[in-house]
């Protein structure tokens, strides 16, 4: 058995943040039991797709989010949908859902009533701004979420003015951070609600969730401690630290102090022109001409270098040098084998596939990418008839 | 000097209430993972000492009471003093371990077995106990030497590459990107191995790795690549599934971010241009057809943005049911309404006895935790943890720290 056996959990979600929330759980082992339209979760339709099937259990996404779920198919807009989702929740540990606020009042439950209708349930909705926002109803997506979080406007960091402020890393970082808190905060009530039998009503904004990842920085604006303004260098630290193009990709490349700089002098050989830098720079003269001088200097010789190399010599010297990883670069890291980040796993349709799991290793009760995301329907009768059967006892 | 009368322990209800958590953390992953488990309503106890103070309370000299970065990831926490490198700060780190659920700490791999706190020793004492260990690549393994930053942490989870303009090199996401991530998922692992001890009343031992936990936020780029064998490039502020998709800038060097995930959205975009013949043009009339001519759809939106004011626009648009939202800098994110009426910001009692404001939990719940006071001057619960807590007498608490343990 793994962590969460024996939990309950009906996903009502149509979108990546509470697909990812009933994962996470899932994953541990809990039983997540996916209710989905007669045309299937809006996920199926997302890309990457695996060849050109585009049919509802072709999509890899869809395929990667719901890993050891079930899915049954409940059309929500009759009396019969209905009965059967009242049914289900009826027995559940957990609600999950992530539809625009008010829906679930259209599908009969009230997020304002359930604490009173099913006192032993934990419900948890994800939406843009939170369900009690003013904004509640304001149309978004997450491109549009990681801006009014705070993050699109500041980044990149080191920002040209002359070009755009840039999306977050692919297409769903606020979803997955949104969907993580929510798993947090469903895992905690769990907590609770074994030992009192009292469930709670939880709402995560996604908004929120990307404005409380600034915490360090948000929390000293808010006071004072930092300089709040318009700059959309606003949360930079400044420092020659950044990307830089080696032979084979780039490097990131962190210094921030004299025994780096030394260390670093030592890795390339003892080149000259650092000797010509006041050994203290970094810390008592980061002055923007040395940045730039310094970055100039390192990029000449790391166009010489491969990035796993330079990078394992110069961690060896105490040097914050990583290489820009790519997915190839995690299938193929040694440290990703060693722990077992990847897990093959067989996909009727996707077929087989090396997915990632979790970032933290369980010695008595490690998450297990036991069964393959559910096709369309696949359990419906199987659970239909365990809740008719459930309501003739 | 911290107001001494601020109680350490207050009943805070929350789903957590009752759970004790010893912290041996730094900087702001590990401390972000406490934060989030006292806003949960644990009570999270930070072990300290003068000679291995946390960099967040030392950066800026010598008041590390009120050091400002300390003060922003560190409230509802208690702090005690014990010197854990000797050997009898040692002994009494285990005594506390005894009355403890979970231990947290992000020291680099190998530092807690040399201080003999390793996981078996900690299991020693308090069999069922929850150990989290936190680190950049995780506790073992051919990598787990290697140490850094949260920038680092998404240059080798995956996350810098994919951040880039269209046919430039990647230039990563802003520096501040990962520790909080981190923190979350470390914080859920904790909440998560609690579930498991209550049930079966097994503790055990959760090995993080921050690296892995920034992969996850990118994990379908990474199933592309494993099913299709596809390795992104820099692509600017496109999107797979919605065009346009960007940040355009408005009046007063203001951005307003733009998402089109429907051709509904699309057309009620081209009426608030005021340009429907645009909206009508069957060449755009598909997400496909739009993303052939993203670039041209971007500079006429950029165009059309140029004289407006974003926040006006992002309300127009918004009533036309288009994803829109002015992007936020530092001043709006502080000034909002719609957040300070939620609560986001909240006020709490700080060390010195007044109010401070906080940035709050990002969720609301039902029979949430209370929040009381603000991040802990040094040593400011050690009659509560050493006198309550483990039950030492004044005399011996004096006789500890006159060894040099305590304080």
């Amino acid at each position: 058995m793994t962590a969460l056996s024996n939990i309950r959990i009906v996903e009502l979600s149509g979108g990546v943040a509470g697909e990812y929330c009933g994962k996470l759980l899932s994953d541990f082992g809990a039983e997540v039991i996916k209710v989905e339209p007669p045309q299937g979760s809006p996920v199926r339709a997302l890309p990457p797709f695996a060849g050109n099937d585009r049919g509802p259990d072709a999509s890899a996404l869809f395929a990667y989010l719901n890993t050891n779920k079930r899915s049954i198919v409940l059309d929500l807009e009759s009396d019969g949908g209905r009965d059967a989702l009242a049914r289900l929740v009826a027995r559940a540990d957990v609600v999950i859902d992530d539809h625009a606020p008010g829906w679930l009042e259209t599908v009969g439950i009230n997020p304002d009533m359930v604490g009173a209708s099913h006192p032993g349930l934990t419900l948890c909705t994800i939406t843009p701004y939170g369900r009690t926002n003013a904004k509640a109803d304001v149309p978004a997506e997450d491109l549009t979420l990681f801006h009014a979080g705070g993050w699109g406007y500041h980044t990149p960091g080191g920002v040209d003015p002359a070009k755009p402020p840039l999306k977050g890393a692919g297409r769903f970082i606020v979803s997955y951070e949104a969907g993580m808190e929510a798993a947090l905060c469903v895992s905690a009530a769990l907590f609770d609600q074994h030992r009192s039998g009292h469930g709670r009503v939880i709402d995560i904004s996604k908004q929120r969730v990307m404005a409380s990842r600034l915490d360090y920085v948000l929390a000293q604006m808010l006071v004072g401690d930092m300089d709040v303004t318009e700059a959309r260098g606003a949360f930079d630290l400044g420092g020659p630290a950044s990307i830089m193009p080696c032979a084979d990709g780039f490097v990131y490349l962190w210094l921030s102090d004299t025994r780096m700089w030394w260390a670093m002098h030592d890795l390339m050989g003892k080149p000259d022109w650092m000797l010509e830098f006041p050994e203290d720079w970094l810390q008592k003269g980061c002055t923007p001409e040395r940045v730039a001088l310094s970055r100039q200097y390192f990029t000449q010789w790391l166009k010489t270098q491969n990035k796993h190399e330079v990078a394992a010599e110069g961690q060896k010297r105490g040097i914050m040098v990583v290489p820009i990883n790519t997915a190839p670069d995690l299938m193929d890291s040694p440290q990703y084998q060693f722990r077992q980040f990847f897990t093959e796993l067989d996909h009727p349709v996707v077929g087989s596939a090396s997915y990632p799991t979790v970032p933290y290793r369980f010695s008595a009760t490690p998450a297990v990418l036991a069964a393959p995301a559910p096709s369309l329907g696949q359990h419906s009768k199987a659970i239909l008839d365990s809740v008719t059967q459930g309501a003739a006892q | 000097m911290s107001d001494r009368s601020i109680p350490s322990y207050v009943p805070r209800g929350g789903p957590l209430q009752g759970v004790r958590v010893l912290e041996l953390t730094k900087v702001w992953a590990g401390p972000f993972a406490g934060k989030l488990l006292a806003f949960l309503g644990a009570q999270v106890i930070r072990v300290e000492s003068v000679e291995s103070l946390d960099t967040t309370r030392s950066m800026t000299g010598k008041d590390w009471d009120n050091a400002p970065g300390w003060q922003a990831v560190n409230p509802e926490k208690l702090s005690v003093q014990i010197d854990i490198k000797k050997p009898d700060g040692r002994d009494l780190f285990l005594k506390l371990v005894k009355q403890a659920d979970i231990v947290i700490e992000n020291m680099r791999p190998g530092a807690m077995e040399r201080l003999g706190l390793s996981y078996d020793a900690l299991r020693q004492v308090k069999p069922d106990i929850i150990c989290i260990s936190m680190g950049m690549y995780g506790n073992e393994g051919p990598l787990a030497y290697q140490t850094g930053y949260a920038p680092l942490f998404a240059a080798l989870g995956g996350v810098s590459a994919l951040v880039g303009y269209e046919g430039e090199p990647p230039v990563g996401m802003n520096i501040r990107y990962g520790d909080s991530t981190s923190g979350t998922a470390s914080a859920f692992a904790a909440t998560v191995a609690l579930n498991h001890r209550q049930r079966t009343g097994e503790g055990q031992f959760v090995d993080i790795s921050f690296v892995e936990v920034l992969s996850t936020m990118i994990s379908d780029t990474i199933m592309d690549y494993s099913v299709n064998g596809a390795i992104p490039a820099c692509d600017g502020n496109r999107h797979s599934n919605m065009a346009p998709h960007g940040a355009y800038r408005c009046r007063d060097d203001a951005w307003i971010a733009i998402a089109i995930p429907s051709d509904a959205a699309w057309s009620a975009l081209t009426v608030a241009m005021g340009d429907p013949a645009l909206g009508e043009d069957a060449t755009l009339a598909t997400l496909e057809r739009r993303q052939a001519r993203c670039a041209d759809l971007d500079a006429r939106i950029g165009a059309w943005t140029a004289d407006k004011d974003a926040n006006e626009l992002a309300l127009a648009l918004q009533a036309l049911g288009v994803p829109a939202a002015k992007s936020f800098n530092s001043i709006e994110l502080t000034t909002d309404a719609d957040l300070w009426a939620d609560d986001f910001y909240p006020a709490v009692t700080d060390l010195n006895g007044e109010p401070r404001t906080i940035v709050g939990p990002s969720w609301k719940m039902s029979s949430p935790a209370e929040l009381t006071r603000g991040s802990p001057a040094l040593g400011h619960d050690n009659d509560y943890v050493l006198g309550e807590i483990l039950g030492y007498s004044v005399e011996e608490r004096t006789a500890l720290t006159e060894a040099g343990i305590t304080c």
